[in-house]
C-alpha cells in the first residue's frame, strides 16, 4: 500500500508541471502588455511607471524559458496578480470565495454518491421490470437536461412561484449578522460556522439557499451513477460466488447488500475521478445561475470582463485542486479493490 | 443489422424522429421562418419587433414571443438550430480527425513516443472541459469560432485515447504482422489494415457525443462568452431569460416563454442523441443483454 502511495507522489510533480506547462501556453496568446497585470502586486504599481518599464522589469521581454522560470517562481510564492474585475491579488479572491464552493461541492457530493448508488440498485434488482424501465427514461431524460436551463426552471418555481429557495448564500438579515464580530467564522463555510455560534436560525437559512443549487448539481450525476452501478450490479449478479451465496441460503438481502453491491461498487469508484471534474465545472453554471458567491461564479465573471489574471489564476488552482483530488481518489481506489495495487 | 435494432427500440426510434424533424427545420429554416427583408444580408441576425428591453408575449405574428431586447424567440429557435448542427458538426469532425491522426500513430508508433503522447493527453485531460473552454474563450476573445476552437481543442483527446486503445490491440494481429512481413509500408499498413478495423467504434462515440458538444457551447453562450448579441443561438436565448426568470410581483410566471422554448429546444437536441447513443450502447455491449 505505502509503495503504490509512493509510487503515485513520485508521479505529481510530473502532471503539475504539465498542468501549468498548459496555462503558460495558453497565456503566451496574450501580448507582453496584457500579461503585465498577471505579474503586479496591485494598482499602485501601474501609476508611476510606463507599462515598458513593467515589461521590462518582470523580464516579459525574455525568451519562453526564462519566462516561464520566473513565473513558476512567483507562483510557488502564492502570487497570481493583480485582479481587475475583483479588485483584489487573485490568491486572496481565491481565498475569500473558496469556502462557499467547497460548501456546495460538500452538500451535492453527499445526495450524488447515496442517491446514484440507491437508485442503480433498485434498478438492478428489478431489471426489465416497469421500476427499471422507469429509472432508464430517468437516467436519460437527466443526463439531456442542461443545468442551466434546469437551474433556471428551478429558480422559476421554487423562488420566483414557491418563494422557497433563494437565490444567493444568505438572506439579508443573516448576513448582516453573519458580518458582525459577534459571529465568529471558523471555516467561512455558513452552515457550520452557524453551528458552532449556536446561530440555528442562519443554518437553516443557508441550508434554505443550498438545497436548490444541490439538487442542479446532483441530478445529472444521479441518472450518470445510476446507469453505472445497475450495469455493474447486473454483471456481479451472474457471478458464480453469487449463486454459491444464494445456494447457501443467505436471505436475498445479505447477497444483495453484502456480495453484490459491493463488489459492484468498484467500476462506481473509477468514475468518481471524472465525477469530481464535472461537479467542478458544473460549479460554474450552478453559481452563476443562482447567484451562489463562490470560485465560479467568480470565474464566470472574470471571464466576462475578460480579466484573463483571475480566469488563469482560478484556472490554475482547480488544476492543483483536480490533481489532489485524483490523488486521493486513486489512493482509496486502491484500499476498495487490492487488485489494483498488484499492478 | 444495427440499424434494424435502432428501429424495434421504441426509445431510439423516437430519438431518431426528433433528430429528423430537427434536420428538416435546419434544413427548411428560410421557409419555416423567412427573414426579414431589412435582415436578409445576415440571416443568423435574430430580428428584433421594438425598442423596449422587456420581453413581450406570443402574438400571432411571433407564436413564441419576445425575449429581452425584443428578438423575436421562433425566428431565433429555427436559425439556432442551423447553429447548433454547425458547432456540433465542425467540433465533432475536427476533433475526431485530429484525435485519430495522433491516437493511432502514436500507439502505432509504441514505446517512448506513446508514453510521452498519451502524458500529455492526461494533462489536457485533467482540466474540467468547461473550465478549458472558459480560459480558451477568454485569452482568445469572443465569438463561436473562438468557442469551436476552443472545444476542438480539448474534445480531440479523448478520441485519441479511444483508438489508441483499439490499434494497440489490432496491432498484435497476425494480419499486420504478415502485412509487414510482405514488405508493405507503415503507412499503408495503417491506412489500409488497421484504421478500417478500429475506426467505427470512435466515430459511434463521437456522433453520439454531438449531444454534448452542442450543451457545452450553448452554455459558454449562456455565460455571456459565446455567440455575440444577437446571433441565433440557444444558449443565448435562455441568458436573455436569466433576467425575467422570477417575473413580475404579480404573476411570477408571466415570462415562462422566455426560459421555456430555448429550453425545450436544446432538451429535445440533447434528448435525441443520447435516446439513439443509449440504444447503441446496449447493441455494441452484449455483457448488458439479458
Amino acid at each position: 500500500m505505502l509503495t503504490f502511495i509512493a509510487r503515485r507522489l513520485l508521479f505529481l510533480p510530473v502532471v503539475l508541471i504539465g498542468v501549468t506547462l498548459l496555462i503558460f501556453v495558453a497565456m503566451s496568446f496574450l501580448s507582453p502588455y496584457q500579461l503585465v497585470s498577471t505579474y503586479i502586486k496591485s494598482p499602485e504599481e501601474l501609476k508611476n511607471q510606463s507599462l515598458d518599464d513593467l515589461v521590462r522589469k518582470y523580464g516579459l521581454d525574455q525568451p519562453v524559458h526564462i519566462r516561464y522560470m520566473n513565473w513558476m517562481k512567483n507562483l510557488l510564492k502564492g502570487d497570481l496578480g493583480y485582479s481587475v474585475s475583483a479588485n483584489m491579488p487573485v490568491t486572496e479572491a481565491i481565498a475569500k470565495r473558496f469556502p462557499a464552493t467547497l460548501e456546495l461541492a460538500l452538500f451535492a457530493t453527499i445526495p450524488v454518491v447515496m442517491g446514484g448508488i440507491w437508485l442503480g440498485t433498485i434498478s438492478a434488482k428489478h431489471y426489465n421490470k416497469p421500476l427499471d424501465h422507469f429509472s432508464r427514461v430517468f437516467a436519460i431524460v437527466g443526463w439531456s437536461l442542461p443545468d442551466f436551463v434546469f437551474g433556471l426552471i428551478l429558480l422559476m418555481l421554487f423562488y420566483g412561484v414557491l418563494g422557497w429557495f433563494p437565490p444567493g448564500r444568505l438572506s439579508m438579515w443573516a448576513d448582516s449578522i453573519v458580518l458582525t464580530g459577534d459571529f465568529v467564522r471558523y471555516t467561512g463555510l455558513n452552515t457550520i460556522d452557524a453551528l458552532l455560534n449556536k446561530r440555528l436560525d442562519i443554518f437553516w437559512d443557508a441550508v434554505r439557499h443550498l438545497i436548490a443549487p444541490v439538487i442542479t448539481l446532483a441530478y445529472l450525476w444521479w441518472a450518470y451513477l445510476l446507469r453505472i452501478t445497475r450495469s455493474s450490479m447486473l454483471e456481479v449478479m451472474n457471478k458464480d460466488y453469487v449463486r454459491t451465496a444464494r445456494a447457501k441460503g443467505l436471505t436475498e438481502r445479505v447477497v444483495m447488500n453484502r456480495h453484490v453491491r459491493r463488489n459492484a461498487l468498484i467500476p462506481v469508484a473509477t468514475v468518481s475521478g471524472s465525477m469530481v471534474l464535472g461537479l467542478l465545472g458544473g460549479v460554474v453554471i450552478v453559481e452563476t445561475v443562482f447567484d451562489y458567491k463562490g470560485i465560479g461564479l467568480l470565474t464566470a465573471t472574470g471571464a466576462q470582463q475578460l480579466d484573463y489574471t483571475l480566469v488563469l489564476g482560478t484556472t490554475l488552482f482547480y488544476g492543483l485542486l483536480l490533481v489532489l483530488i485524483n490523488l486521493v481518489v486513486d489512493v482509496l481506489y486502491a484500499i476498495i479493490d487490492p487488485r489494483v495495487r498488484l499492478e | 443489422m444495427v440499424m434494424k435494432k435502432l428501429l424495434r427500440n421504441p426509445l431510439s426510434m423516437a430519438g431518431m424522429l426528433i433528430l429528423l424533424v430537427f434536420i428538416l427545420v435546419a434544413v427548411f429554416a428560410p421557409w419555416i421562418a423567412p427573414t426579414p427583408a431589412n435582415y436578409a444580408n445576415d440571416p443568423y441576425r435574430v430580428p428584433r419587433y421594438g425598442w423596449g428591453s422587456n420581453p413581450s408575449p406570443p402574438t400571432k405574428e411571433h407564436p413564441m414571443g419576445l425575449t429581452q431586447g425584443k428578438y423575436d424567440i421562433f425566428y431565433g429557435i429555427v436559425w439556432g438550430t442551423r447553429t447548433a448542427f454547425q458547432v456540433g458538426l465542425i467540433v465533432t469532425g475536427f476533433s475526431c480527425c485530429i484525435g485519430i491522426i495522433i491516437g493511432s500513430i502514436s500507439a502505432y508508433i509504441g514505446g517512448k513516443f506513446d508514453e510521452v503522447v498519451m502524458r500529455f493527453v492526461d494533462v489536457f485531460m485533467s482540466f474540467p472541459f468547461l473550465i478549458a473552454a472558459i480560459v480558451i474563450t477568454t485569452v482568445l476573445g469572443r465569438g463561436l469560432d473562438k468557442v469551436i476552437l476552443a472545444l476542438i481543442m480539448f474534445r480531440w483527446t479523448a478520441y485519441a485515447r479511444l483508438i489508441r486503445g483499439n490499434v494497440l490491440q489490432v496491432k498484435q494481429e497476425e494480419y499486420i504482422m504478415a502485412a509487414r512481413a510482405g514488405g508493405v509500408t507503415h503507412a499503408k499498413i495503417l491506412l489500409r489494415h488497421i484504421l478500417p478495423n478500429t475506426i467505427f467504434p470512435v466515430l459511434i462515440q463521437a456522433s453520439m457525443n454531438m449531444g454534448s458538444i452542442v450543451v457545452t457551447a450553448s452554455t459558454l453562450s449562456f455565460l455571456g462568452l459565446g455567440a455575440p448579441e444577437g446571433y441565433a443561438d440557444w444558449g443565448q436565448m435562455i441568458s436573455f431569460a436569466r433576467n425575467w426568470i422570477l417575473g413580475t410581483p404579480t404573476n411570477p410566471l408571466a415570462y415562462w416563454y422566455t426560459v421555456v422554448w430555448p429550453g425545450l429546444a436544446i432538451v429535445l437536441f440533447v434528448l435525441s442523441w443520447n435516446l439513439i447513443g443509449d440504444a447503441f450502447r446496449d447493441i455494441m455491449d452484449p455483457r448488458i443483454q439479458g
